[in-house]
């Protein structure tokens, strides 16, 4: 190696070092800002000395106090209410969705291309836009305040068909002959879906899984009027949010961020453990899976 | 085990394109079927559609003297093998090979002896443990096979099997699958667009352009005898050559004139053309590579050429010729009987003479391009 080259080599080696230790520097950062109001609602829910909101961040007096307190309040109740609306709407979604994508993706109708059109322009609107005819309608079935869980279902799962195009794009991605081969062996198009094409879509099928749970998980609009006026037909973001104002903060500030910390965990231990399917979910549709 | 009877069997696409137009076959029972034809030419769907993939758009299909038009492809009792092998990604070859009989609620035992009995016979029993991606491209083609054989199906389709494969494992596997043939004894309706497949496999071969039968036949009787111009292109390497003649009429006796040379047919051709009442006129001489006499002196019954492309086959020549005309003449020729001489003046530029029996030439209307002679 001539001289010349070897400091070119030098050279490369020497900027990539300053553009790697930049990237990491600002990734670094970026991480921490992203972190912070994270581990503050960690350390506010274990602090003792003052239920309210406080001008320091580490606790004085570390304990569980607020935990306890969380469940003797209506705390477990609406949190029941979330999970069940969360799973019961993550499953039928799931059907929903990946029947509508199957047939989508596979079937060749009259008004196909239409349909789709149809809910692309459908999808464009705000479900805000819904939300005072959908209270009278469930009022009218008696699905609200009390009910509120039931209706949410309703609700959650009512559209779940319009949310195809993720899946549809990775089904896209399957090669038709498979589903030939599978018809010509003798399979039927439900036994087709599930024994070749859901086992090559796991990614997919968690991910349409986890954004199904995720929704009504967070959902805080449709259960805040949903549930109007009673404490039995709340979620948890509804009751924990209402502990935040002006009479109950300084009693509840602290019992509400280990209510968020308790809302926060199964969904990030759902991710830590399905993470990789995720993301492979999210770029399945234009990466050949 | 069973024939297929196509009756006006059409496919019109909702685009209203028609893909095959009223298609009539008989295929026999245990008989090697193969349709060849360029790509478009509506051989793949007329297979998809004794498949059950694509629906008929009109006239019947019959499998073993039962109409199944309307019957789901699992219904037909048909097994396949695709281009792509589309072999389930997620199962292991055996699983893959299994399936079908799964799916019919086989007993496993009977399962694991029909699968172990596939895979013995196609050479694949050390990777049935194995899932599809860790295989080549040959042995994924033979767990293709492997899945089609264990459903004993009265009727075998198979679709451009060996275009995914490379040249040495395709001249392989063909002769696998003759052999396969033999052990099965089923009924065999294959694509290609090769004709060399088509030649070897077929017991006939079915010949398709735009969705029309051009000709069917043993490969024996499309070689020799091409109803019209593209069959005569079509089958046979390197192709026909065809060249503009003039076809002379004295008598009931004809001769065809081309450069000024004239070459009298036999008698067969004569009856052949005075049965038809065919009169003096403007005609295309059709001469296989293989069938042209090469001479190095002249001759009044040859026409002299110019040699431009010198292709060295091993066995054989392939000289590509130009004549008078400016038409190009391809010529194979064995190199065993040549002289040193002779090869030696065998390069560009230098002159040939060719000539053509009569009972090799093949003449066509150069309107209707259907053969004078033949067929």
């Amino acid at each position: 190696m001539s001289e010349a080259t070897a400091k070119r080599h030098m050279g490369l080696r020497a900027s990539r070092a300053v553009s790697n230790t930049f990237i990491h520097v600002l990734l670094i950062v970026i991480s921490i800002i992203w972190l912070i109001p994270f581990v503050c609602i960690v350390l506010q829910s274990f602090r003792v000395e003052n239920t309210g909101p406080v001008g320091y961040i580490i606790p004085h007096q570390w304990g569980t106090d607020n935990y306890t307190r969380l469940f003797q309040t209506d705390f477990p109740r609406w949190y029941t209410n979330t999970f069940i609306a969360a799973l019961v709407t993550a499953v039928l979604q799931t059907v929903i969705v990946l029947c509508m994508s199957y047939t989508l993706s596979r079937f060749r109708f009259k008004m196909r291309q239409p349909l789709m059109r149809f809910m692309l322009i459908l999808g464009m609107f705000p479900g805000m836009l819904t939300m005072i005819i959908l209270y009278r309608v469930l009022k009218d079935l008696g699905l609200t305040q009390a009910n509120a869980v039931p209706g949410l279902i309703l609700v959650y799962v009512a559209s779940s068909g319009m949310g195809y195009y993720v899946s549809k794009g990775f089904f896209d991605t399957i090669p038709m002959s498979l589903d030939e081969a599978a018809r010509v062996d003798g399979a039927t198009r439900a036994k087709i879906l599930y024994k070749i094409i859901l086992p090559l879509s796991k990614p997919i099928v968690i991910y349409t899984v986890l954004t199904a749970f995720m929704g009504p998980w967070g959902d805080y609009v449709f259960a805040r009027y949903i549930a109007f006026g009673t404490s039995a037909g709340k979620n948890v973001a509804v009751g924990l949010y209402d502990w935040l104002n002006k009479d109950q903060i300084s009693n509840s500030y602290t019992m509400f961020c280990a209510g968020g910390v308790l809302v926060a965990l199964p969904v990030t231990i759902l991710f830590l453990f399905l993470q990789k399917y995720y993301v492979e979910g999210v770029t399945g549709g234009a990466v050949k899976g | 085990m069973a024939s297929v009877k196509l009756t006006d069997v059409k496919k019109v696409y909702d685009n209203k394109v028609t893909a095959v137009h009223d298609f009539n076959l008989e295929i026999q029972d245990k008989e090697f079927i193969v349709f060849v034809g360029p790509s478009g030419c509506g051989k793949s769907t007329t297979l998809r559609m004794i498949a059950g993939l694509e629906d008929i758009s009109g006239g019947t299909l019959e499998i073993d003297g039962q109409v199944v038009n309307d019957l789901q492809p699992k219904d037909r009792d048909i097994a396949m093998v695709f281009q792509n092998y589309a072999l389930y990604p997620h199962m292991t070859v055996y699983d893959n090979i299994a399936f079908s009989l799964r799916l019919k609620k086989v007993p496993e035992d009977e399962v694991y002896e029909r699968v172990t009995n596939a895979a013995q016979i196609l050479g694949i029993t050390e990777y049935l443990t194995r899932k599809p991606r860790a295989l080549s491209g040959g042995q994924r083609q033979r767990v293709a096979i492997g899945r089609a054989m264990v459903r004993n199906a009265k009727v075998f389709l198979m679709d451009e099997p060996l275009s995914n494969l490379d040249a040495k494992l395709r001249n392989q596997m063909r002769a696998e699958i003759i052999q396969l043939r033999q052990k099965l004894e089923t009924t065999f309706i294959y694509v290609t667009h090769d004709q060399t497949e088509a030649m070897t496999l077929g017991d006939r071969i079915v010949i398709m352009r735009d969705g029309i039968i051009e000709q069917v036949g043993t490969p024996q009787e499309v070689f020799d005898t091409p109803v019209n111009l593209f069959v005569a292109g079509f089958i046979g390497s390197p192709q026909m050559n065809f060249l503009k003649a003039s076809l002379i009429r004295t008598g009931d006796s004809f001769s065809v004139s081309l450069l000024g040379v004239n070459l009298a047919l036999n008698p067969d051709q004569n009856e052949v053309l005075t049965r038809k009442g065919i009169g003096s006129q403007e005609v295309i001489l059709g001469i296989r590579p293989e069938h042209t006499a090469v001479l190095f002196e002249p001759d009044q019954n040859a026409i002299e050429c110019t040699i431009d492309v010198y292709e060295m086959m091993g066995s054989e020549l392939h000289l590509h010729l130009t004549d008078q005309n400016s038409d190009r003449i391809i010529v194979r020729l064995p190199t065993i009987d040549l002289t040193r001489e002779q090869r030696q003046h065998l390069s560009f530029g230098n002159r040939l003479f060719i000539s053509f029996p009569a009972k090799v030439m093949h003449l066509f209307d150069p309107e209707t391009e259907k053969s004078l002679i033949d067929g």
